[in-house]
């Protein structure tokens, strides 16, 4: 209990130095515009701002950026409910619901609710962090590959599961996914795979320009083939604050989503995405009525936002102490780290005590200050939200462009994305939903090393995966929820069926 | 603009089973399968069975197999059927970020080379030609939303974010006095962008008789 404290003091000594302050709040504040615009995900945004945090101590700079990442969590979740835009991948359920009470003329609630839920949970997760960091350092210490593995085969199934549309494409997705990373040279042998002897793809597919063709551009080509379907909502926000009825419906959600959410989080590989799939998942099997989730259900909101950010905050654990990123994002902070000169393990924790617990405490003071960005401000995301989209996707594409192109400088690469947005667009009209690919894509490489490190221990017997009885459990769960999934499609399917 | 919707049964049997969507899903993995294990045929296999070619391996016959599952749903029951997409829209998008790719530095391709013009000119060229990827383009708004949106990136990337992205082709340097930093090119070409955004804004004729319309 004392060293409870003491972290904890120790963290806000460090995140309460003015410099670290504003370096906070700048942080938040370009992640929310950055998560607010869609097209402008916060991993290029990192990516870009990578270069100017050199001149800042590597505690600053650490925060700045973590405050983009969870910044952009919040902005994210407004475009997902104003735009149905998700503006990252754990935002993706949000834009289930949200978005729906937006059209019903609530988007203030939903916005309101989202920014309290998040701001909760994040409040729980850091005490959690506080609490739990040391001790839980040992237990994901005793996952093996063979258990990472099966964790990681379970965060894809979840992704299936909640995918829309057919089950199987969404599979077929996500094997497509991992595939697509496995692109590049092979780090054990040196050996090049499917590169078509390229030397552009030696180092692999790059996630951002990726991200950007299928989230950037094939979204604006969707939009422009669908006009009835693009979403910038045109009904009032509604009034802000949620009313006696709505905090009760959402409280339980939030509570619920707060413990997933950091359970899920502290497991390595799995982080920020999977955390809302989950919550949501579960908040639709409690539900009284589940036919309201998909229309509207304000727990569909306050769950999943709730666990997103609290898994947000709590898979900061797996990267200082085992230096694994659960997404993208956190790869990023990675290279951060190492630019600073920090090595990413379970030394963090013990060599830069400051580092660790006043990025940790930031995180609190950041969650503060992004609910007063958020709540009060929203009338002038609102406002950027509500410029016609005619005039919205040039400016869309012209951000991709800047980014991509800042990034490494390659013209090239600017075009690798109006292909991989073709490619994007092309899988949509097929009736392939984009987002459970990107996800096997993170994953990808980390799946491919934990896989091989377990049956080289196993000596190639596949069997390995059974007999841990932690790996066993996890892929029995897996198992469960595809059966699970495929049973109510087919009973979805004979519906159409009768009635067409 | 038409969208998909499941066929009735009476009708779908008549269509040819090109036009399933199902049908072309799972064409498309089923090459990607293909390709993918003859991409990696040629890669180490160690002797304890563990390489770089296990993974995709597997991943390439689960994918075939999800192709086959596809594919045998389209012929024994009619899905979604494709409607021919608009693709005048997704066209000028893929044009537009290919304007861009090859004007903001230069590139020289099979003997064609284009000259580098920077953000200056790149931006309002993509900006213009993905404009009218919408049926509801307007020429007056596009092209103020083009130079003015262009002069905000040069200043918020080029000039106050520092990214190392071309601003300005060589040409108009030259003839900028050579006493003036880049920053003040920068600067002043941006202003000059931002006051002609302004001006086709407020004096276009009729724009804001038909805005109001």
């Amino acid at each position: 209990m004392t060293d409870f404290l003491a972290n904890l003091s120790l963290g806000f000594s460090v995140a309460f130095v003015p410099t670290n302050l504003v370096l906070a709040f700048l942080g938040c504040l370009v992640g929310t515009l950055v998560g607010v615009l869609p097209g402008v995900g916060p991993l290029a945004t990192i990516a870009m701002l990578l270069p100017i945090t050199f001149g800042v101590d590597p505690v600053g700079a650490l925060i700045m950026l973590a405050g983009i990442y969870y910044g952009a969590q919040y902005g994210g979740s407004t475009t997902a409910i104003l735009v149905n835009m998700p503006g990252e991948a754990s935002s993706v359920v949000t834009a289930l619901d949200g978005h729906q009470m937006a059209k019903q003329g609530r988007a203030g609630v939903a916005l309101a609710i989202a920014a309290i839920g998040s701001f909760f949970a994040g409040t729980v997760a850091t005490l959690l962090i506080a609490l739990l960091a040391a001790p839980l350092t040992r237990v994901a210490l005793v996952f093996g590959p063979t258990e990472y593995f099966s964790l990681m085969v379970v965060g894809l199934v979840f992704a299936v599961v909640l995918a829309s549309g057919s089950v199987l494409k969404a599979i077929a997705m996500i094997l497509l996914g991992v595939l697509l990373s496995l692109v590049g040279t092979d780090l054990e042998t040196g050996e090049e795979r499917m590169t078509f002897g390229l030397s552009m793809l030696s180092d692999g597919i790059d996630f951002t320009i990726l991200a950007m063709g299928i989230f950037g551009i094939a979204e604006i080509m969707r939009n422009l083939t669908q006009t009835d379907n693009r979403d910038v909502i045109r009904q009032h926000i509604g009034r802000l604050l949620p009313d006696k009825e709505d905090f009760r419906s959402s409280c339980r959600p939030v509570l619920r989503g707060t413990a997933l959410g950091a359970i899920l989080g502290i497991l390595p590989g799995s982080g920020a995405v999977l955390a809302p799939f989950a919550s949501y998942a579960l908040e639709k099997k409690l539900a009284e009525q589940p036919g309201r989730f998909g229309r509207g259900a304000i727990e569909g909101v306050a769950g999943p936002e709730s666990a997103n950010n609290a898994a947000a905050q709590t898979s900061f654990i797996p990267l200082l102490t085992l230096g694994i990123p659960p997404n993208a994002v956190m790869a990023l902070m990675i290279g951060a780290m190492t630019i600073h000169g920090i090595v990413p393990g379970p030394q963090v924790m013990t060599k830069n005590p400051a580092m660790f617990w006043g990025m940790i405490a930031s995180m609190w003071v950041g969650n503060l200050m992004l609910l007063v960005i958020n709540l009060p401000l929203v009338g002038i995301w609102v406002r950027l939200l509500k410029v016609p989209y005619r005039l919205m996707f040039p400016a869309i594409l012209m951000f991709c462009c800047i980014g991509i192109y800042s990034i490494n400088s390659l013209p090239t690469d600017v075009m690798l994305i109006a292909l991989f947005g073709f490619v994007g667009f092309a899988l949509i009209r097929m009736g392939f939903e984009p987002a459970p690919m990107l996800l096997g894509f993170v994953l990808g490489r980390l799946l491919e090393e934990n896989l091989r490190r377990a049956l080289s221990i196993s000596r190639g017997s596949p069997a390995t995966f059974l007999e841990h009885p932690i790996s066993a459990s996890l892929l029995m769960v897996a198992a469960v929820l595809i059966v699970l999934a495929m049973l109510p499609s087919i009973r979805r399917g004979r519906d159409t069926a009768f009635t067409e | 603009m038409k969208t998909d919707r499941p066929t009735s049964n009476s009708k779908a049997r008549l269509l040819p089973i090109i036009q399933d969507q199902n049908f072309a899903a799972g064409l498309l993995l089923v090459a990607i399968a293909i390709s993918a294990y003859a991409l990696t045929r040629d890669l180490a296999r160690p002797s304890n069975g563990v390489g770089p070619a296990t993974l995709p391996e597997w991943l390439s016959l689960a994918l075939g197999v999800s192709g086959a599952a596809l594919l045998t749903a389209a012929i024994y029951k009619p899905g979604v059927r494709f409607e021919r997409a608009m693709l005048r829209g997704p066209a000028l998008i893929i044009l537009a970020v290919l304007m861009f790719a090859s004007t903001i530095r230069g590139v020289s391709f099979a003997g064609v080379s284009i000259p580098g013009l920077g953000l200056l000119f790149a931006g309002p060229v993509a900006i213009m030609i993905s404009g009218y990827a919408s049926p509801d383009v307007r020429f007056d708004q596009l092209l103020g939303l083009a130079l003015g949106l262009t002069a905000f990136c040069m200043l918020l990337f080029g000039d106050l974010l520092n990214l190392p992205i071309p601003i300005l082709p060589q040409p108009l340097v030259d003839l900028l006095p050579a006493s003036w930093s880049a920053k003040a090119d920068l600067r002043l070409s941006a202003a000059a962008l931002g006051a002609a955004a302004v001006l086709i804004l407020v004096a276009w004729p009729n724009s804001t008789r038909r805005s109001s319309t």
